[in-house]
């Protein structure tokens, strides 16, 4: 089946009435998933497993598929409000997103992330439809030393541009990998740092320091000033409040680069959002103009990491219905549901099953501009949270900050690490330590350390393996680029000293 | 004269043993919660809300079956939470071999599955030994042959260094001599990705999720890890039909209760066992995912759990990880 052919069946099969209601309650659910920090999509997708048992497959699919690209809409909402990541991947969108609220703006940044999240996932979807094979075998070629460099690159591209002192930025970096590292020792089994505590065995989850470091953090700091904050302005009327033709302009580059960036990380069965959303944001930096402003409240800041985390989904379902390879929690339950259906997700599974691959797709198109038409009128709402005096938000934020933690994990040493982490993050404010690097660290140590010494023992404990493959080598020399950037520029600063005298 | 039936049931309520009435004298009152050791979309977590609705469809209970996720530490929350939870009757739990093997090796995981109440096992689930399709080995004796020849060259992923694939690895090992790498990778999906990437040589997968590779024509079967051969792999040997005789290592899943509860809840939950297994929604999901009716009763599963820990403990230490108890 050819792919217009294929797409026009389809959109036969997503636009029959109840294939339709199903799209819409996917991504509705999504979108307050998403909107909710801690619940996130595989939790939810599980909860309603049951109830797709006597739906059709394909309504079934479309609605689960849903609430998965839906959520990455709603994650960024308490991210750009109340500096607490609804989900992983809206991790990053913090760090202009809330500064952006802070300056007035929360709609324009609320708005910017729907719009980067739909034009981004559209791509996705693209993508997903037009190479999915060929980039299914591509990304095979991806084993451990890739995945090693291509961290490294990630790693690279925010720390180094993170903060005014880089010294402060690599000891944030290295503290997240330390905690990283807290746990099972996934090798060779042994426990690390848990200091007898049971609950610290399986690690330290990256959704509760980044809330405690960014949310309880950015609370503690500013109850500090005593004298009666001011409320923040919020500009009325919808034209004021949603993006200008200006920060379209603006974000450009960033839709590119969070929709390519999103979409081929996503591909790569040990990708993942969370790194998709870090890469692009580190991309976004380091190619613009304005990259000192980053982390003030830069629109593109918003753009890139938003975007990125919605073409991720059509990424990451490329392994899944290509080969039947989930990368990730979310499509690895998907997976589970396609099998208790009575499907064998495979190498086989497009070509057996056309309705159900091409009824996804077109869904996938639908959903996104149901999406987009569900929250931009949403905007002038949310922002309105903002309006709320201090000694209501703040509550606010420690509230959503603790349900979202418990909701996640269930457990009240959680809770525990939640305020230790707050206080942490409040301590790193108040000395001017950088946070990103912090989380950046935690975020991508552990796949980091797997993924090195997976290396080592494929090349029996010898360090070549990581410049021997040729995409392993152009990505630790591009990461190696990077960080000789600002060295260029103090060579330029010099050289132009140097002439001048 | 009268009086005598009566007090045989009060009797029998008190705890002394009769069977049938024992059965007859418990019955889940409220929603019982079935605790599982993974995050929502886990192995067990699967299991468990399948098996939740097939207890409503196929009316198993009296009440709703809800499903409680504690993940952490390898099992080793969960099985905490149930330790907790004594002489409660309505929280029940899922067990796998995961949670038999991490009290062996932590410290931390102070609760093992003796200290637990056993019911019942369920499922065994059987695994193939695949290679890449266009790999040279068209035997397993053919792989162990390569690795001999290039000891520590050739490579294996798999799970963790505890899971039944590096067991497997193990016992092929000691009883062949020849030397290869497990390569642990966390995701079931990466595993079989560096497979059919090309960047390990050989693993130990299930049977459902090798199916569609093998019929694509990415993967081939070399052995199967079963004692007797599977309906869908009729032509490949079993690792004793190809010549290495090692034990066979089960991955079994089942179920467990909190400690101190009575007699009668425990044959009440035996019975649901046993009883849910002969339903035909089970028997298809058991087929479905080419698993075994692995059914055992709580007095034998008390037994294997005896001979699967002392066996895994030997299996670890030849392995050089360190055992803790």
């Amino acid at each position: 089946m050819d792919i217009v052919t294929g797409l026009l069946h389809g959109f036969a099969v997503a636009l029959a009435p109840a294939n339709l209601l199903w799209c819409f309650v996917g991504v509705f659910l999504g979108t307050v998933v998403g909107v909710l920090p801690g619940l996130g999509p595989p939790a939810t997708i599980a909860m309603l497993l049951p109830l797709t048992f006597s739906m059709s497959p394909a309504g079934a699919i479309i609605m689960l598929a849903g609430i998965y690209y839906g959520a990455k809409y709603g994650g960024s909402t308490t991210s750009i409000l109340l500096n607490v990541p609804g989900e992983s991947a809206s991790v990053v969108t913090c760090i202009d997103g809330y500064q952006m609220a802070r300056k007035g703006r929360p709609g324009a940044a609320l708005g910017i992330a729907a719009i980067a999240s739909f034009v981004a996932g559209t791509v996705g979807v693209v993508g997903l439809m037009l190479v999915a094979p060929p980039l299914a075998r591509f990304a095979l070629s991806f084993s451990s030393p890739e995945y090693f460099a291509l961290m490294s690159l990630g790693l690279a591209l925010v720390v180094l541009l993170a903060g005014r002192s880089m010294l402060k930025a690599l000891v944030a970096a290295l503290a997240g990998l330390w905690i990283a590292t807290v746990g099972t020792d996934p090798f060779s089994t042994t426990s690390r740092f848990t200091f007898g505590q049971l609950e610290l065995l399986s690690g330290i989850d990256f959704i509760v320091v980044a809330i405690g470091v960014f949310a309880l953090g950015e609370v503690l700091a500013n109850m500090e000033a005593r004298e009666d904050a001011p409320l923040l302005e919020v500009p009325r009327g919808l034209r004021n409040l949603l993006p200008t033709w200006q920060d379209l302009k603006d974000c450009r580059f960033a839709f590119i680069n969070g929709s390519v960036v999103g979409f081929l990380v996503g591909t790569l069965p040990g990708g993942g959002s969370t790194i998709a959303s870090f890469l692009s944001y580190g991309l976004e930096k380091a190619v613009s103009r304005r990259r000192d402003q980053f982390g003030t409240g830069v629109i593109e800041g918003v753009a890139a990491p938003e975007g990125a985390n919605n073409s991720e989904t059509g990424g990451a379902l490329v392994p899944l219905l290509t080969l039947g390879i989930p990368g990730s929690g979310t499509t690895a339950i998907l997976l589970a549901a396609l099998v208790l259906w009575g499907f064998k997700p495979g190498p086989l599974f497009i070509p057996e099953h056309p309705d159900l691959f091409w009824g996804l797709v077109a869904s996938m198109y639908i959903g996104n501009v149901m999406l987009l038409v569900l929250n931009l009128p949403l905007v002038p709402l949310f922002a309105q949270v903002l309006r709320l005096p201090v000694y209501v938000l703040y509550p606010l934020i420690l509230g959503v900050s603790m349900v979202g933690v418990y909701s996640a994990s269930g457990s009240l040493f959680d809770l525990g690490l939640l305020l230790a982490f707050g206080l942490l993050g409040y301590a790193m404010r108040k000395l001017d330590y950088p946070a990103a690097p912090l989380i950046l660290g935690l975020a991508l140590g552990a796949g980091m350390e797997r993924a090195l010494r997976q290396s080592l023992m494929m090349s029996q404990g010898s360090l070549s393996i990581l410049v021997s493959r040729p995409i392993s080598a152009a990505m630790l020399s591009l990461a190696l680029l990077i960080l000789s950037i600002p060295l260029f520029g103090k060579f330029n600063a010099w050289r132009l000293r140097a002439l001048e005298s | 004269m009268k009086l005598r039936y009566p007090l045989i049931l009060l009797a029998a309520m008190a705890g002394l043993p009769h069977p049938a009435a024992v059965a007859q004298a418990f019955k889940p009152a409220r929603p019982v919660e079935l605790v599982v050791h993974t995050g929502p979309g886990g192995g067990s977590d699967v299991l468990a809300r399948a098996l939740a609705i097939m207890a409503e469809r196929e009316k198993l209970l009296p009440v709703r079956m809800v499903v409680v996720n504690k993940p952490g530490g390898n099992s080793a929350v969960a099985a905490a939470y149930l330790a907790e939870k004594r002489g409660d009757p309505n929280t029940i739990g899922l067990f796998t071999g995961v949670w038999l093997q991490t009290p062996l090796v932590s410290t931390e995981a102070k609760v093992t599955l003796r200290d637990l109440t056993p019911i019942a096992r369920l499922v065994l689930e059987p695994a193939v030994i695949a290679v890449k399709a266009d790999a040279p080995y068209k035997t397993l004796a053919d792989f162990i042959d390569a690795a001999k020849k290039r000891p520590g060259a050739l490579k294996q992923s798999g799970s963790s260094s505890t899971s039944r694939d590096n067991v497997v690895r193990q016992l092929l090992q000691k009883s062949t001599g020849a030397r290869w790498v497990f390569i642990s990778f966390p995701g079931g999906g990466e595993r079989i990705a560096a497979l059919i990437g090309g960047h390990v040589d050989i693993m130990v997968i299930e049977p459902e999720e090798a199916g569609e590779h093998i019929r694509a024509g990415n993967m081939r079967v070399l052995a199967q890890v079963s004692e007797h051969r599977l309906p869908a792999f009729p032509d490949v040997p079993t690792l004793r039909e190809a010549g290495f005789d090692v034990p066979v290592v089960p991955q079994v899943r089942g179920m467990v209760a909190p400690p101190g509860i009575p007699a009668a809840n425990v044959a009440y939950w035996e019975d649901f066992c046993r009883r849910l297994t002969r339903t035909a929604s089970w028997k298809k999901y058991i087929a479905d995912n080419q698993f075994e009716d692995g059914f055992q009763g709580a007095a034998d599963l008390a037994k294997f759990y005896d001979e699967f820990t002392i066996r895994m403990r030997d299996i670890l230490k030849d392995a050089g990880v360190k055992t803790v108890r």
